[in-house]
């Protein structure tokens, strides 16, 4: 069990990466609500030495997208569709470069993941592939496909590479 | 691209009152799940009572609640549980561990047990020579020894030379201090009340046909007895393996003395 000063500290500092992911891959608030609480309780109540803020930030995400594997393959998320999607609602997304947070979300599932670490986080490709556990070439493969599908929708829309 | 991707990403933040439930969320469960002693206790529980029904039930299993004791000279003793198996065989002299060695009876039922018993070449070759073949069943119990008793009385009956009964375990209280067979331990009883000077070692080593012959005999007529154990002396040099009729009761003190010299 982890300080409660530590744990706030861990949650102000890592949450925007949370919240990010969750966009990525959830759909709404509720669901992200659920996976702070995963992520962040798991982080309280685990014992691992973390040897840096380096190590720290890649289990908070290595985790975070497990737990959001786990909400998208769970039985009761499978069989029933949010509110918020029969309303159409889009999901609170902020305004400006809105289309290029469209163009992620609409990448297919396994393409996501390495766009967000490679474009906003930076990690390197092998560094992606010992987060996601994947062979790095692998992840260059996937990096060079999203890239394409990318482009094409970006420049259709008038965007320049 | 990667600037407007990063500025897009940018804009996207954790919502504060997101971040408050959920710091109030771990304030709360953190407490409640950080027992991981408690989670090695769900695993011990059953884990526990595993363990305890299976001595409880190999102890009752392995309780006797009777004895069949099987004498003719071999003597052993057969301890059966409540649920008429065998759970264990002892001998008590040496032709007993002899046939004990033969025997693979374990945890047999009592019937076919007793079955394997009678059809041991010794046995057999023993019965065929006109040996007596004793069985007895001692239990507290009587009617579960009763029960036993007409079993074993019905793998019997075939035999002749053989004989049923019962007893119960204050009879044969002292069978085993002595070092014999409950059934040998009923013959002992009824020679010692014949004839004092008979001592549980005379009765180890001799077939339950020579303590049968020498108990009726010195039933029948002991107003003579003395004689006779005179005679026994005298007869004890030319007494020989094969049975004459008179050297029966002589035979019997032919051990005696043999043993008496020998101690």
């Amino acid at each position: 069990m982890r300080s409660e000063q530590d744990i706030n500290r861990t949650i102000e500092k890592y949450a925007d990466t949370v919240r990010r992911i969750c966009i990525i891959h959830l759909k709404n608030y509720d669901d992200a609500e659920d996976i702070f609480q995963n992520v962040f309780l798991k982080y309280a109540l685990c014992d691992i030495a973390f040897e840096s803020d380096e190590h720290k930030k890649s289990w908070i995400i290595r985790v975070t997208l497990n737990a959001c594997k786990d909400l998208l393959k769970s039985f009761f998320h499978r069989k029933t569709t949010s509110l918020d999607e029969l309303i159409e609602q889009p999901a609170e997304m902020p305004q400006d470069n809105r289309e290029v947070l469209e163009a992620v979300l609409a990448l297919p599932q396994k393409y996501r993941d390495v766009v967000y670490l490679h474009y906003y986080e930076g990690y390197t490709a092998a560094e992606i592939g010992s987060i996601l556990g994947k062979n790095v070439n692998t992840v260059y493969t996937l990096l060079t496909r999203s890239k394409n599908l990318l482009r094409e929708k970006l420049e259709g829309d008038g965007y320049e590479r | 691209m990667n600037d407007k991707m990063k500025k897009a990403f940018d804009q996207i933040h954790a919502e504060d009152e997101l971040k408050q439930s959920t710091m109030e969320y771990i304030r709360r469960n953190a407490q409640a799940q950080e027992k991981p002693k408690i989670k090695a206790y769900r695993y011990l529980v059953p884990a526990l009572a595993c363990l305890v029904f299976l001595i409880v039930g190999s102890f009752v299993y392995l309780t006797p609640t009777a004895n069949i004791s099987i004498d003719i000279n071999p003597s052993i003793e057969l301890s059966v549980n409540r649920f008429d198996r065998v759970v264990s065989v002892k001998s008590y002299n040496d032709d007993g561990k002899e046939l004990k060695a033969q025997l693979d009876i374990k945890n047999m039922k009592i019937t076919k047990a007793v079955e394997q018993v009678m059809a041991n070449d010794t046995i057999e070759a023993l019965l065929s020579k006109d040996e007596i073949l004793t069985i007895g069943v001692i239990g507290n119990d009587k009617e579960k020894s009763e029960k036993i008793l007409s079993e074993v009385e019905a793998c019997t009956e075939k035999q002749k030379n053989t004989y049923c009964y019962s007893a119960s375990t204050q009879e044969v209280e002292g069978a085993h201090e002595m070092g014999l067979s409950c059934g040998k331990y009923k013959a002992y009883l009824e020679l010692h009340s014949l004839d004092g000077s008979i001592t549980a070692e005379d009765v180890r080593n001799m077939t339950m046909r020579e303590i049968r012959d020498l108990i009726s005999r010195l039933s029948s007529d002991s107003g003579t007895d003395p004689q006779f154990s005179g005679n026994g002396g005298q007869q004890s040099s030319d007494c020989t393996e094969s049975e004459h009729n008179g050297s029966h009761s002589g035979k019997g003190q032919h051990g005696k003395n043999h043993k008496k010299s020998e101690k």
